[in-house]
């Protein structure tokens, strides 16, 4: 029975922790520019393969250090095209109705499909965990994979360090001004454009961040963009848009819901998760937490 | 002065619109010197990974059969279109093609694409020849005389899988399954389940118990609750049904839990999907295959089709989709020689009954229900950390189609054990 509640707790948070690493970046775009990015997963897909090429170096014996920096390097690459993007699409995108938008950032999922394939392939691709990484954790009769605990503290970390930039240093502050009236930010002297810029930089490179960690935790394959992609809406959209504490709670939430509904409903996979939305948006439509009180 | 009034053209214009799709598009077909067939499958979307290896197989059989001098001294062509698995652009592809004079068509690797084809099929004139589809109802409540499997069907090879089982492993008599939530998935089990009632108890003298199958969710990015659930279960035997990345995220998920370490994996239909993409990491596993080039060695069909599909690809690993296109254009020639003619319904009767050579040797396409009678190909894949795939295949069997298919009953839906 404790062995039972702790997988549905630790099943839940893995869940979650993987969700929310992928959905902290377009929560954090959305919240400030107001931009519903479609296009997240795919830059989440390019980080992955990204970081599969680096550790394609290494072999199938991976050390926790070349995971990290193939990471990392993943990162850095999509905050690097988030410039681009920034550039060329967003900057276009600020005076047009939002279903431009939707169809602009759909168009550059497009892209990254085809880039994906062009550069790495039709065949399903995967990475070993870290050797670091490959042991297991009994806890009362459960079985906690150290690779899933790595990437549980790893959304929990970005989690702190996101919580902590945008509501306890100056720059966070400004991020939260802007948020709410980037107009009047200007009149003051704050340069918008170049917030809103590192704002987008930020966002690709956690969605790289997200790609670089995750890549041993599922397969890589062009249709990988979608599969967090409809998770992490979930939590941006429960959580409260725009919301980084909201999505991270959120997240937390549906992957309760999740691991309760895959072990007490199993013959009904994913109904439980999509009826909660449904429920949440009905009682609750601005979500759990709302992004000015809690950015 | 030319007498044309722009009110005439529009008159013109509308009256031809409205009239075209009355006209007899079989007017129209295969007048050419070359015999076209139409190529129909996904080349972009979910299952272009998949429609690569059918077109290949299209081009790799046109290319011999016209070195060969072609049939009946005409060459064949093809005409190539992209359906993005999807009914409706499937649909639109396939007429267009049919108004082009390709009556002939080949390539429908989705079930729901499957489905679709039969109905236009009789509207417009046309035959189509699957590639991999695996819907049952496709000869049983969807029949239809205008589309033919070359493949084997879900019944054959899931009950092949059971009968391999139950003769090579008399002793691991409890199974559950990793079923995805779609209709296809849960159809696969019941099969597999209505092989394992029949042949344990024939075969290996026992009665099978059978567990509730583990349903999970198709597309996700985590299975680790479903493989709790699986490694919990007093299974020794695993049926997996999930397909493409999903088995190999779930597979590579069960890792930890160790969930295939002490349990017979017998896996549907990926080949060597889960196996290329997991390398060392890829569990011992059966999977279903329609041709492994080592399996049938000295068949020149066979030869030959490996031969130039690694000269076309560089690839020396083809999937068996590859031989299901390269069989269907086969099918399509020996139809046409043995009619003397291309037109839809002299191909339909040729189709019905031909008994043809192909990659995985002799075929006969049952006439009652348009399924082929084929054997089953089964390889066993354990992981080969020091080889240059990271795998390897160790074992591999033929089942003989006979032992396996069901009675034709087109029209009917499937009867099928359950357990009690």
């Amino acid at each position: 029975m404790a062995g039972d509640l702790i997988t549905i707790l630790f099943n839940a948070m893995i869940w979650a922790m993987a969700t929310f690493l992928v959905a902290s970046g377009l929560t954090l775009v959305f919240g400030i520019l107001h931009v519903l990015n479609f296009s997240h997963g795919g830059f989440f897909m390019i980080g992955g393969y990204v970081a599969y090429t680096v550790l394609s170096m290494f072999g199938a014996d991976i050390p926790l250090w070349a995971y990290l920096v193939a990471a990392i390097v993943a990162s850095v690459a999509m905050g690097g095209t988030g410039v681009a993007v920034d550039t060329l699409v967003f900057r276009r995108l600020k005076s047009v109705d939002g279903v431009y938008v939707l169809i602009a950032t759909y168009a550059l999922l497009l892209v990254c499909d085809g880039v994906v394939k062009l550069i790495w392939g039709l065949n399903y691709l995967s990475v070993s965990p870290p050797r670091e990484l490959l042991d297991v954790i009994f806890l009362g009769g459960a079985i906690l994979p150290t690779f899933s605990i790595f990437v549980i503290l790893s959304g929990v970390v970005v989690f702190l360090v996101l919580d902590y930039v945008l509501n306890r240093t100056s720059a966070g502050r400004i991020l939260q001004v802007i948020a709410i009236d980037p107009w009047m930010a200007g009149v003051v002297g704050i340069n918008v454009s170049s917030v809103y810029r590192w704002t987008v930089i930020t966002g690709f490179a956690l969605a790289g961040l997200a790609g670089g960690l995750l890549v041993a935790n599922q397969s890589l394959s062009p249709d990988l963009a979608g599969i967090f992609i409809l998770q992490a809406f979930g939590v941006v959209i429960v959580g409260g848009m725009g919301s980084v504490r909201g999505a991270f709670v959120a997240s937390i939430f549906l992957g309760l819901v999740e691991a309760l509904s895959a072990t007490y409903l199993p013959n009904y996979p994913g109904v439980l998760f999509f009826a909660t939305i449904a429920l949440v948006l009905i009682v609750r439509p601005e979500g759990l937490l709302s992004r000015q009180a809690t950015t | 002065m030319t007498g044309i009034s722009r009110r005439g053209v529009i008159a013109g214009l509308g009256a031809t619109s409205l009239a075209a799709p009355f006209i007899n598009r079989r007017a129209f077909a295969q007048s050419g010197d070359a015999i076209k067939i139409g190529v129909v499958t996904a080349l972009s979307g979910p299952q272009e990974f998949i429609g690569n290896f059918v077109l290949s197989g299209c081009q790799i059989a046109v290319d011999q059969i016209n070195a060969a001098g072609g049939v009946l001294g005409r060459q064949l062509a093809l005409e190539i279109r992209d359906d993005r698995a999807n009914p409706a652009e499937a649909s639109a592809a396939a007429r267009e093609l049919i108004g082009l004079g390709a009556n002939l068509q080949i390539g429908t690797i989705s079930s729901s694409v499957a489905l679709a084809m039969g109905p236009l099929m009789t509207q417009e004139g046309g035959v189509v020849i699957t590639c991999g589809a695996g819907t049952e109802k496709l000869n049983h409540e969807n029949y239809n005389e205008h589309v033919f499997r070359p493949g084997d069907g879900p019944y054959m090879r899931m009950r092949a899988q059971a009968r391999l089982m139950a003769e090579r492993q008399p002793e691991v008599t409890s199974w559950t399954g990793l079923v995805p939530d779609h209709e296809y998935g849960r159809t696969t089990w019941a099969v597999y389940v209505d092989g394992l009632l029949q042949f344990y108890p024939e075969i290996a003298k026992a009665d099978p118990e059978i567990l509730d199958p583990i349903i999970v969710p198709y597309g996700a990015g985590d299975y680790r609750t479903f493989v709790t659930q699986a490694a919990r279960s007093q299974a020794q035997g695993i049926y997996n049904s999930t397909y493409g990345g999903d088995s190999v995220t779930l597979f590579q998920q069960a890792k930890p839990f160790q969930l295939f370490k002490d349990r017979v994996l017998m896996d549907s239909a990926n080949e060597f999907i889960v196996a290329g993409a997991l390398k060392g990491d890829t569990p011992g596993h059966w999977t279903g295959i329609h041709w492994y080039h080592e399996t049938n060695k000295g068949n020149p069909l066979s030869d030959q089709l490996y031969d130039d599909y690694v000269k076309k690809t560089g690839n020396t690993q083809p999937m068996g989709w590859v031989s299901e296109a390269h069989a269907g254009i086969y099918a399509y020639a020996k139809a046409i020689e043995k009619s003397g003619k291309s037109d839809t319904d002299a191909v339909i009767a040729g189709l019905k009954g031909l008994e043809w050579d192909t990659a995985t040797g002799k075929r006969l396409m049952r006439a009652e229900d348009n399924q082929a009678i084929k054997d089953v190909e089964l390889i066993y894949i354990e992981p080969d950390a020091s080889g240059p795939l990271g795998y390897k295949v160790t074992d591999y069997v033929k089942v003989d189609g006979n032992t396996v298919i069901e009675p034709p009953t087109p029209g009917e839906p499937m009867t099928l054990r359950k357990p009690s």
